[in-house]
């Protein structure tokens, strides 16, 4: 016997920037843009391959990425990041949230992958905003990698002449 | 005259197909090279001859190897070259091997190449010849301390410049004098990695210009003429996205003034073949040299459209010894013309390159819209080459004809497989400063919040898309029994499978 699981009514899509996005189930093919509704429609044929039919005009659609709730969308060659909650999750992520203690560690990453020229920089410097911390050659052009935030060099994650992928973790900065 | 048969095209992707269009409606063969790189790239495809280069352990790619290439153009009868433009196009020493081993450079003469490669000899040739140029050092400038000396002389800011340099590598601007020590060795490091000569010079740095560039052609009788000038200000550290041709900034007095200066720069050097002179230009209207490309541009069609004339022709009847048949008065601008350069880049990820597999590409096919590539479906940008996908040339009456012709091309323009620059361009046709053409250099760094055009209703359905797929992938599992890949990539096919099963 399986349990009948409570039905869910209604889906969020929130994006990276803190857009929040709602939806009832079933989920149908409409779009409410400005009061009025517009039906969307996944398509793919021989010569477009997958795309959306939006307005009587087709736009390339990709899914890059998916981390269990996690989509990253490629629409008309624009990305867009989004977690879906469901209602019962939204509320978790709220709690969460609020209990969560200040953390002001800041990961710097390879924006893209890459060879490290030059560590400029030492665990425990203190680094200015926009001080380069490690340089980065890229099809064949140097990158200054800089610190977004003020703060001091708490950890380095990479060597000089070493390959490095994107995301990879380059440096920490401890915020004071 | 000495009559060419064959090309050796010594170089890969859209400009090898480029030179080959018009090498056959002249009747010429083409050798084409194929590397363990891109096996199957869409340049090989249009050689009459394909040179198999299998040497995976080379540490210099082929294009790079100036024995190696002599030696196909031999081995392939070839009677001439064609360098195209970056690898190995403005080496002197390439040119003056192919001169020695009989085959005919298709470009200027090595002296010529070394001249104005060499940016301090450029720089005294220019002042000889009493060419205006920002003030700045009369050679190279040996290290740190005089660097500093230098650039107290000349005035913050100044931009240090890698001597061999080009292509806006090895450049730093320094504002203070206290970041000129750092920024020295910066340059020095990256001039050394990239051109093999770690020497720079210092020039004031101008704020704010706009790079203007003039076409050059000249025969070896002595014929020098210029095909007006390209627009090239929206660029990014340096790298060109978009050119247009004419300027929204000069006007016939100019023009004129200007296009005199560049034949006279070339004079200087006895110039011959396609070459293109770079100036920067204030506010004031001042303009100032700045330096000379001794190659074919990549930006090259956007004078080809507006001038009717085929630049890989004029470079080939130039090499072959004719003299140039267009005189000054014959050159007519009419119309305008647009180039944005689709790179794979991730244009949401500051420009970053993403190379991919080209799943498909489709251009709109349209009398006002010319498309120069080298990839098509099934291609992929390879991470050891440049990222460009496509030139995307559109030509209108005027500039607001062009403009609005390439936003519209721009919609037609349909790539799958990786991120491009298209949402950039897309932004830039909206734009109330691109429009009214006084953008500068500064253009992207400075006046640009955001690269790409952000709509809410595209947002809205990407939203709706992440919703369908969280559905289809967890509540609807216990139904159909489909199982969820965390964390896979998904292919379209995988997508599209699920979606109908849904």
């Amino acid at each position: 016997m399986t349990p009948e699981r409570p039905t869910i009514k209604k889906l969020y899509a929130l994006s990276n920037e803190g857009h929040k996005f709602a939806f009832s189930l079933p989920l149908k093919n409409v779009i409410r843009v400005n009061g009025r509704d517009y039906t969307v429609e996944l398509c793919e044929d021989e010569k477009y391959g997958v795309h959306i039919l939006w307005k009587n005009r087709r736009y390339p659609v990709e899914i890059v990425r998916t981390k269990q709730n996690r989509y990253e969308i490629l629409f008309n060659d624009i990305s867009h990041m989004f977690t879906v909650e469901t209602p019962v999750s939204m509320q978790r992520k709220k709690v969460l949230r609020t209990g969560k203690g200040k953390s002001q560690a800041l990961v710097v990453r390879a924006p893209m992958p890459g060879k490290i020229i030059d560590v400029l920089v030492r665990e425990g410097t203190a680094v200015m905003k926009g001080e380069a911390l490690v340089i980065l050659e890229a099809m064949k052009m140097q990158n200054e990698i800089q610190s977004d935030v003020t703060g001091t060099v708490t950890r380095i994650g990479v060597k000089a002449g070493q390959n490095v992928m994107k995301d990879d973790i380059l440096a920490e900065i401890t915020v004071k | 005259m000495t009559k060419i048969t064959r090309i050796l095209i010594a170089n890969r992707g859209e400009i090898a197909v480029r030179i080959m269009r018009t090498a056959h409606s002249m009747g010429i063969e083409c050798v084409a090279v194929r590397t363990h790189v891109e096996p199957d790239a869409m340049y090989l495809s249009f050689a009459d001859i394909i040179h198999e280069e299998e040497d995976e352990m080379a540490e210099i790619p082929v294009f790079l190897d100036v024995e190696k290439l002599i030696s196909i153009a031999l081995k392939t009868k070839c009677d001439a070259l064609h360098p195209g433009y970056g690898f190995l196009a403005e080496n002197a020493y390439f040119a003056e091997k192919c001169r020695d081993n009989g085959i005919i450079f298709i470009g200027p003469s090595p002296d010529a190449i070394y001249k104005m490669g060499n940016k301090p000899v450029a720089r005294q040739i220019a002042l000889r010849h009493k060419i205006p140029m920002a003030m700045g050092t009369h050679g190279s400038v040996a290290n740190e301390d005089e660097a500093i000396h230098q650039a107290a002389r000349i005035g913050y800011p100044v931009i240090i410049k890698a001597a061999s340099g080009g292509g806006g590598r090895g450049m730093r601007i320094v504002r203070l004098e206290s970041e000129m020590e750092k920024m020295f060795i910066l340059a020095s490091r990256e001039a050394e990695k990239a051109f093999n000569d770690p020497s720079v010079f210092i020039e004031k740095y101008i704020e704010n210009p706009k790079h203007i560039e003039f076409q050059i052609l000249g025969d070896i009788h002595g014929n020098i003429i210029h095909l007006g000038e390209r627009e090239c200000s929206i660029q990014r550290k340096h790298q060109k996205l978009l050119e247009e041709a004419p300027s929204p900034a000069l006007d016939e007095e100019l023009r004129a003034r200007m296009g005199e200066t560049a034949v006279r720069i070339a004079r200087a050097v006895g110039y011959y073949s396609a070459g293109t002179v770079e100036f920067l230009l204030d506010s004031d209207r001042n303009f100032y040299f700045m330096e000379m490309n001794t190659r074919i541009q990549v930006e090259h069609p956007v004078t080809e459209m507006i001038t009717g004339i085929d630049l890989i022709e004029q470079q080939i009847l130039i090499a072959s010894g004719g003299k140039l048949t267009i005189r000054q008065e014959d050159v007519r601008l009419k119309g305008w013309a647009i180039e944005c350069r689709i790179n794979a880049e991730d244009v949401q990820a500051g420009f970053a390159p993403a190379p991919g597999r080209i799943e498909r590409i489709s251009f709109p096919d349209e009398p006002a819209v010319r498309v120069d590539t080298g990839v098509r479906a099934g291609s992929s940008i390879v991470a050891s080459y440049d990222s460009m996908i496509a030139k995307l040339i559109v030509t209108g009456k005027d500039r607001h004809d062009a403009i609005i012709k390439t936003k519209l091309a721009l919609d037609k323009v349909w790539i799958k497989g990786t991120k491009t620059t298209l949402p950039f361009f897309r932004m830039l046709m909206r734009n109330p400063l691109f429009q009214a053409g006084t953008f500068t250099t500064a253009f992207i760094e400075k006046d640009l919040e955001k690269f790409h055009t952000n709509s809410e209703y595209e947002e809205t359905i990407a939203a709706w898309l992440a919703t369908k797929l969280f559905v289809e992938e967890n509540l609807s599992e216990r139904k159909t029994g489909i199982s969820f890949d965390q964390g896979r990539e998904l292919t379209p096919w995988l997508l599209r499978k699920r979606l109908t099963q849904f």
